[in-house]
């Protein structure tokens, strides 16, 4: 890679850089190391890598800055639902900014850079905008900038040049972008269990059935716990049911976001061709937009998990349990040395394992609930052997550019009490239930309704031939999951 | 993208089409018999309805006759389409299910 260091035993020296990466596990292939640069400094990482877990794994925690006040972010989220590690990936006419590192695709060469900073990631003079943050509160530029008249211009320049995210290229884009129009029976928008499971059953009853998943590979949150499906493990019977599925004719497109739903079953989606690989010069086109007009619409768009709020819950180290989960089992990343689980639900025990197995310890769980958790999730933590504080919640964080600890308190019913007590952590998994995913759902006009049970909006009548499935119904069990999927 | 059914050419996307207007607006048939204000309201004022309404559409990258199609204007939900001289049904509305 050009710029590498032809130091003998360089491409050695990053690989074994990897500070946070786990001896074993994960679903990227070790064989095959790869080279990258991020701010200027080169790296390594393996073939399956993300961006965001690749930096993870050598141990980088600050990704970006915030919008406003500048302070230090790290990475929330595994896949789409990353909020804070915005980058800009390439150089020259392709470079392209306000890219979720969680979903830049390693390849060797890659060259990303951190935006919303200046002169670096670690040292910004835009952070002075936290420090005077009480002269600066929500819609202060409507009080502000307005006298003398005359000079709005010179401020306009100012603020022109502090505000927005990233910067655009300024050449012609060099890419090729082409089109195609298709007609189906059923599409099948998400690739994971319930997605596959749908597909399989249109197609074996006869249909034209299209599939598409905005991912690499297709199987979905099988690629992030350990979980046996007919016998094998997840993402390798996701692998089988695909390759079954094209064996039937089923048109299977990866690296493809279904991101409108028009009128009368009209689905828009963009297929990126090229992006996961190192610019070339060769004809083949970037990216594909696809209009899909479908007889039926089956969303499988699974579900994101929320965040709790407290002071401080932007902190680098501070991230959604199923995202540590992922890092851990389909990375093999330790997120963190010492981790405090925040949650308020069962489902989030399972990270306790997969932390462990990743090589982090965690001290203590956390449970908003007064009552606590179930058995199975007290079990999960006897064999973690750390502590259960059951009706306390997490208050504030302390650290800037790296979670260092988080303040408890006792908390009943939106009431906190009692002495606040400091644990010393580097990584806080966060968990607060899961919503499903209805963007499309609600495209296409279809009505969304409360749950209680589920404290979450799930589809409700549909206005268009449309059918949600899976986690994005509410359905999130598997077994459940997968009986819906098959009608 | 909304699929207009051409009764002589099929389904096809709203873009090879032109839309034509209203189609219940009757043209008084000697321009000269009537007063200029009526005259001049049937040629610039149109109601402006919320739900099912028949309109015209020209199909020019198709067919390239004029079409009666009965189609609501809230949920662009299509429930019948007819030649120019033809008559929409509007129980076609009553028999369309929730779903297209």
């Amino acid at each position: 890679m050009k710029g590498l260091p032809a130091i003998p035993g360089a491409r050695e020296a990053l690989g074994t850089a990897q500070t946070r990466r786990a001896p074993e596990g994960g679903h990227i292939d070790r064989s095959r190391l790869m080279f990258f640069e991020f701010d200027g400094r080169h790296y390594a990482g393996h073939a399956g890598d993300t961006l965001a877990s690749a930096l993870l794994a050598n141990g980088i925690r600050v990704f970006g800055r915030s919008f406003k006040y500048h302070r230090p972010r790290g990475v929330l989220g595994a896949y789409g639902e990353e909020p804070n590690a915005l980058v800009t990936v390439g150089s020259g006419a392709r470079h392209e900014p306000n890219l979720r590192a969680t979903q830049v695709e390693l390849y060797d060469g890659l060259v990303a850079t951190s935006q919303h900073r200046w002169p670096s990631l670690e040292f910004d003079i835009g952070s002075l905008n936290d420090r005077i943050a009480r002269v600066l509160p929500a819609g202060f530029y409507y009080k502000t900038f307005m006298w003398p008249g005359s000079w709005w211009m010179r401020y306009e320049h100012v603020i022109r040049r502090a505000a927005g995210l990233g910067h655009a290229p300024q050449q012609a884009d060099p890419d090729r972008y082409v089109r195609r129009h298709a007609h189906c029976d059923v599409l099948v928008v998400g690739g994971g269990p319930a997605g596959l499971v749908a597909a399989a059953r249109a197609a074996a009853a006869g249909a034209r059935v299209m599939l598409v998943d905005e991912r690499s590979e297709l199987g979905g949150s099988l690629w992030d716990e350990p979980l046996q499906l007919d016998g094998t493990e997840g993402h390798l019977w996701a692998r089988a049911q695909a390759e079954a599925l094209r064996a039937e004719g089923v048109r299977v497109l990866t690296r493809a976001c279904a991101f409108g739903y028009y009128d009368h079953n009209l689905v828009a989606i963009v297929e990126r061709l090229t992006d996961h690989l190192a610019p070339a010069t060769s004809p083949r086109p970037r990216q594909r937009l696809w209009w899909v007009r479908a007889a039926q619409v089956v969303l499988a768009t699974g579900a994101i998990e929320r965040p709790l709020v407290f002071s401080g819950n932007d902190c680098p180290g501070v991230m959604l349990a199923s995202a540590a989960r992922t890092y851990a089992h389909r990375y093999a990343v330790r997120s963190g040395q010492h981790a405090v689980l925040f949650t308020n639900n069962d489902e989030a025990y399972d990270t306790l394992a997969a932390l462990r197995r990743a090589g982090t310890s965690v001290s203590m769980v956390v449970d908003a609930r007064p009552g606590g958790p179930g058995s199975a999730a007290r079990e999960a933590v006897e064999e973690a052997g750390c502590e259960l504080a059951a009706g306390f919640a997490v208050t504030r964080t302390y650290g800037r550019k790296s979670l260092r600890a988080v303040q408890l308190m006792a908390f009943d019913n939106g009431r906190l009490s009692g002495a606040p007590r400091r644990l010393e952590c580097d990584l806080l998994c966060l968990s607060g239930g899961f919503n499903p995913t209805v963007h499309l759902y609600s495209q296409s006009r279809g009505a969304i309704r409360y749950d209680q049970q589920l404290a979450a909006f799930v589809p409700g009548e549909s206005r268009q031939a449309v059918q949600a499935v899976g986690a994005c119904n509410g359905t999130a069990a598997m077994a459940e999951l997968l009986a819906e999927a098959a009608n | 993208m909304q699929s207009i059914p051409c009764p002589h050419c099929g389904p096809r996307a709203h873009t090879e089409f032109a839309y034509g207007g209203d189609a219940t607006v009757e043209r008084p048939s000697d321009a000269k018999q009537v007063p200029l204000g009526e005259w001049l309201d049937h040629i610039y004022l149109r109601d402006n309805p919320r739900g099912p309404h028949t309109e015209w559409w020209h199909h020019v990258y198709g067919c390239r006759r004029w079409i009666k199609v009965y189609r609501d204007t809230l949920t662009h939900d299509v429930y019948a389409s007819a030649p120019a001289d033809g008559e929409i049904d509007p129980s076609a509305r009553a028999r369309a299910g929730n779903a297209p």
